[in-house]
């Protein structure tokens, strides 16, 4: 029976992954197949797999620098999440042991993430532009950690919620203030969380477009920008086989990251549940 | 044995300053970055500014406003993304809750299984869309290709009936991993003593789900719902590469209808005042949720 | 002392803000990712290599990306961006930038390259905003295997009357494509249609882009335009509500609904049509001139390579018409070299730098006298060219600033039509109804 179950397990797994990344699937093929073949054959199955997709990529790089496009997103995706969890926590450690700013400011930036960012291209635009951030990475980080602040907000206020203020309590009669609780004492439980959110919040940031496109020219154009060298989505043509592998470049770093997470999660996550 | 404390219990840890210290460098990014855009957005919404007039916008009243809740288009964006976004996550509740139940050995056992189950996420959902075009189309396509394989015919997927439903499930089908990985977390996060004691008092693993596991959850259920509620709500990226507005403008979603406002119609103004409404009803929303789960926490 | 110190500390920060924005240079924004990217590279380098050419006027290259590149243009502009010197503009588009740029005087060279037709595609209200690099227009694409055969077989004739006469109403009989009418482009894409004749070797017909775009909304004006439909009368009134509108809507939605076209139709555009025209699963397609490089190209479309024919779109009653569009170069009202761009802007328009243009990729429509230089390496632009002066027109009105908004209207309006989820009236209704509203001074 132990078997059984343990043998649909992962059969369950692995129908989810196929299925839930059946688009990611069909890009990876696509990247290896050639122009003549997207046209000709459109199964899974390969007749002529070929890397000249990649090859072209690399190649045109006086034209379009994928390592440069890659870098910028590393970057600024990188440093937007940072600065968005060392923002988060200690407020959301401030909202919920000191009741201070749970009631007016934690809906609005709660709210920041239903609101069409759009609308504060043209101001931040303008913003930048006076103070010189426009094309910087720097300029961009913040925008990512600004559109990151209200997820990376909503998981850590309800992490912390969860870690009993038995122990902050216990703590503090032990002489210790309030910033050494919240990183000694309620970091180290809510380390889970705070490596979820650091994987969602940096795929949130690599996934960024809108603002990636209106406040950088040319030094700090993240990939999901660049990636658009090679079609416009409305009116133009799409050269399919390098799109894909342009997508399946683009989706390394985030990959990597979530695996080393992982790692890390798989750990902290079994320690924690032990204790309690 | 320790209990915990009910959330909303009004146990402060110490004064107020401290709190004020730990809140105050994120309101101080707040603003910084909003503040002069909020001001300036506010003035936009009760003007009429073009992009030839963005530093000097004519104030006009409330007439932007009156202009979009008059607006068939507007309400048909919403009802739109309202169809959309319920659909979207009542789905991908469901799928990651099972799963994350369900495979919850598996993946604590062998933790770096949950990257290949995170993957579709990090694809950027405008290049999802793009690849999408391909996937889908009918002479170049894996989808309608394997459909004939194994059917004889392959259904029309972007069609006046069918784009919706094919719009939902390529959302779902990316954004079911974000609630799989909150809620795996949460479900793993359940102290170990509890399970034990339950099961100690004689409780099935059915019953364990029902009365323990699954009521220790629902916050975190609650908080993945709404943010997955507000995300397919406002959903814009992959729906307006694959379909863009649709034909006769029947895939557009509230987002995209402000952005054309914004870049096709030049009329700033009504679209910064279709946001300020749609900000009000997520207010609205929030609001009632917040009391909602403090209620019955 | 105090008035020193204070002219020293702006000349401190005009040096170090000065360093990022006194680049000695002129920098030119393109239309990146394709021919016309290669095209302007070699010009340019060209260009540079001038001993005319001062250092100080020697050209850079930048390059947005290509998705939402009208949109990003449009933020820079307003809000009055240095980044560029010159940059891309389009016909359809003059009007909505024109404010934001500054009028060219072009030399007497410029005409000898183009002519007043082509030249026009860059004007607005009188005034040249741009040197027209790159042209635009409509094909009609078919299968030359494919009608060489059925002009040939007995038997695929006769089926073709038959088909013409039960489904469109007129006993008609295959003709060569330079000679077809819409009724005969009808009843082709009829006979070659799968589902309506079993013998058919393709599964459609033709492909309609049905897709709510603008850029749709062009390709269909080409039909709309030989049933006499335009946007104005020359008063100024909007006419769209009329029969020449009508019959091109109808003819669109007859052949949809009659299965000639692909069933995911509605979401088509330029890439969709030319995959399907290229998996050789369809018979005839309108369609941009651009395609034809990549679809007659043996290593990216092998299965039609080398059996593409193309024509200007079939006539209509009012004649024979294909919409015509250019990509042009004009100057930034910002910029902070004019001297330097209105240099490069001028040499550009000379017979010699379009001939370097074209060589290395563009589409230019050149003047027949300057493009039979080229005809052999670049035959497709002498069809171009000629086309583009018997058969281009511009509707009523479609250089105006408003223009993208009216192609956006009708592209929202007359798909829903397509779809089904509108009526005929009601769309047209709206349409005229909005561009009173846009043509509006």
């Amino acid at each position: 029976m132990r078997r059984g179950i343990s043998a649909l397990r992962w059969l369950v797994l692995l129908v989810a992954v196929v299925a839930l990344n059946a688009p990611v699937i069909v890009t990876l093929v696509t990247s290896f197949k050639s122009d003549a073949e997207i046209a000709a054959n459109p199964s899974l199955v390969i007749e002529a797999p070929t890397v000249s997709n990649y090859v072209r990529i690399f190649a045109m790089s006086d034209r379009f620098d994928i390592l440069h496009f890659l870098t910028n997103s590393v970057v600024e995706a990188a440093l937007g999440t940072v600065l968005a969890i060392a923002l988060a926590l200690p407020a959301a450690y401030g909202m919920i042991r000191f009741r201070v700013g749970l009631a007016w400011l934690f809906p609005p930036v709660v709210n920041l993430r239903a609101i069409p960012l759009i609308i504060f291209a043209i101001p931040i635009y303008l913003m930048y532009q006076a103070a010189g951030l426009l094309d910087t990475r720097f300029g961009l980080a913040l925008i990512l950690c600004l559109v990151n602040l209200p997820l990376v907000l909503v998981l850590l206020v309800n992490a912390v919620r969860d870690v009993p203020i038995e122990l902050d309590e216990a703590a503090r009669i032990d002489g210790a203030g309030p910033w050494t609780i919240l990183l000694r004492v309620v970091l180290p439980l809510v380390r889970p969380m705070i490596a979820s959110s650091t994987v969602l919040a940096f795929i949130y940031a690599w996934n960024e477009f809108l603002f990636g496109l209106m406040l950088t020219t040319r030094d700090a154009v993240p990939v999901t920008v660049g990636a658009s060298f090679f079609f416009s989505a409305s009116g133009g043509g799409v050269q399919w086989g390098v799109a894909a592998a342009v997508m399946m470049l683009s989706t390394l770093p985030p990959l990597l990251l979530g695996l080393f997470a992982y790692r890390h999660i798989g750990r902290s996550m079994t320690a924690g549940a032990i204790k309690g | 044995m320790a209990r915990r404390k009910p959330a909303a219990a009004p146990t402060r840890l110490g004064g107020r300053r401290d709190g004020w210290l730990m809140i105050a460098p994120l309101t101080a990014l707040l603003v910084v970055m909003l503040a002069v855009p909020l001001a300036v957005d506010l003035v936009y919404a009760v003007s009429r500014v073009t992009f030839e007039t963005l530093r000097a916008p004519s104030v006009i009243g409330f007439g932007n406003f009156a202009v979009v809740l008059r607006d068939g288009q507007f309400w048909g964006a919403m009802l739109f993304s309202l169809r959309f976004a319920v659909l979207v996550t009542a789905a991908e509740l469901l799928l990651a809750l099972t799963l994350a139940i369900f495979l919850a050995p598996l993946l604590a056992s062998i933790p770096w299984l949950m990257a290949p189950l995170l993957l579709p996420m990090m694809v950027a959902p405008a290049l999802v869309g793009l690849m999408y075009r391909l996937v889908l189309h009918e002479f170049v396509g894996a989808v309608p290709y394997y459909f004939v394989l194994l059917t004889g015919d392959s259904p029309s997927f972007l069609g006046p009936d069918t784009a919706f439903w094919t719009l939902v499930t390529i959302e779902t089908l990316q954004w079911t991993p974000f609630a799989l990985l909150i809620l795996y977390t949460a479900y793993q996060s359940i102290p170990t003593d509890v399970r034990e004691a339950a099961s100690l008092d004689g409780t099935g693993p059915l019953q364990m789900l029902r009365y323990v596991e699954l009521p220790l959850m629902r916050p975190t259920i609650l908080a993945v719902g709404f943010i997955r509620f507000i995300d397919s709500f406002r959903v814009f990226d992959n729906v307006y590469t694959l379909t863009g507005a649709g034909a006769g403008g029947d895939t557009t979603t509230i987002s995209i209808y402000i952005y054309e406002a914004f870049f096709r119609r030049d009329d700033i103004g009504v679209a910064v005042a279709a946001s300020m409404i749609l900000l009000a009803i997520a207010f609205a929303m929030l609001t009632v949720v917040l009391r909602w789960s403090e209620r019955r926490a | 002392m105090r008035r020193i110190l204070q002219a020293a500390c702006g000349a401190v920060a005009m040096l170090a803000l000065g360093g990022a924005s006194a680049r000695a240079d002129v920098t030119v924004l393109g239309w990146p990712g394709g021919p016309e990217e290669v095209a302007l590279r070699a010009t340019v380098e060209a260009y540079n290599k001038q001993p005319s050419v001062a250092a100080d006027d020697k050209v850079k290259l930048i390059f947005f990306n290509r998705d939402n590149f009208w949109d990003k243009l449009q933020a820079d502009l307003a809000a009055g961006t240095a980044e560029f010197d010159v940059n891309l503009t389009a016909t359809y588009a003059v009007g909505r930038y024109a404010p934001f740029m500054d009028p060219i005087d072009l030399p007497a060279a410029a005409h000898t390259t183009f002519s007043d037709g082509v030249l026009k595609t860059m004007q607005f209200e009188g005034k040249q905003y741009g040197v027209p690099t790159d042209l635009s227009l409509h094909f009609l694409y078919y299968r030359t295997d494919l009608i060489a055969k059925l002009l040939a077989d007995p038997t695929w004739k006769a089926k073709y009357t038959e088909i013409a006469q039960a489904k469109w109403g007129k006993a008609l009989a295959p003709k060569d494509p330079d000679q077809w009418t819409w009724d005969d482009y009808a009843a082709t894409a009829l006979f070659f249609t799968r589902s309506l004749n079993s013998d058919s070797p393709t599964r459609y017909g033709t492909v309609l882009q049905m897709k709510n775009l603008l850029f749709n909304m062009m390709v269909w004006h080409s039909t709309a335009r030989s049933f006499g439909g335009n946007w104005t009368d020359a008063s100024g009134a909007v006419t769209v509500d009329g029969p020449g509108y009508r019959a091109g809507l109808e003819l669109y939605k007859k052949l949809y609904d009659a299965g000639t076209s692909p069933k995911d139709s509605l979401s088509y555009e330029f890439a969709e049509a030319n995959a399907a025209f290229g998996s050789g699963q369809v018979a005839t397609m309108l369609q941009w001139n651009a395609a034809f490089g990549d679809l007659d190209n043996k290593e990216k479309n092998p299965t039609v390579a080398g059996k593409i024919g193309t024509v200007a779109p079939p006539a209509g009653p009012e004649g024979r018409f294909t919409h015509i569009h250019g990509l042009g170069l004009g100057l930034n009202a910002s910029t902070k070299h004019k001297d330097g761009a209105l240099k490069f802007l001028n040499w550009l328009a000379t017979p010699d730098a379009m001939l370097l243009y074209a060589k290395a990729g563009g589409s230019p429509a050149l003047q027949p006298a300057i493009v039979e230089k080229i005809a052999s390496d670049r035959p497709d632009l002498v069809k171009l060219g000629d086309y583009a002066g018997k058969y281009g027109f511009v509707m009523n009105g479609a250089t105006s600033a408003k223009a993208l908004q009216i192609y956006q209207l009708q592209a929202k309006e007359f798909t829903g039509y397509w779809a089904g989820t509108e009526t005929e009236d009601a769309a047209l209704k709206n349409v005229a109804a909005g561009m009173a509203e846009l043509l509006k001074k």
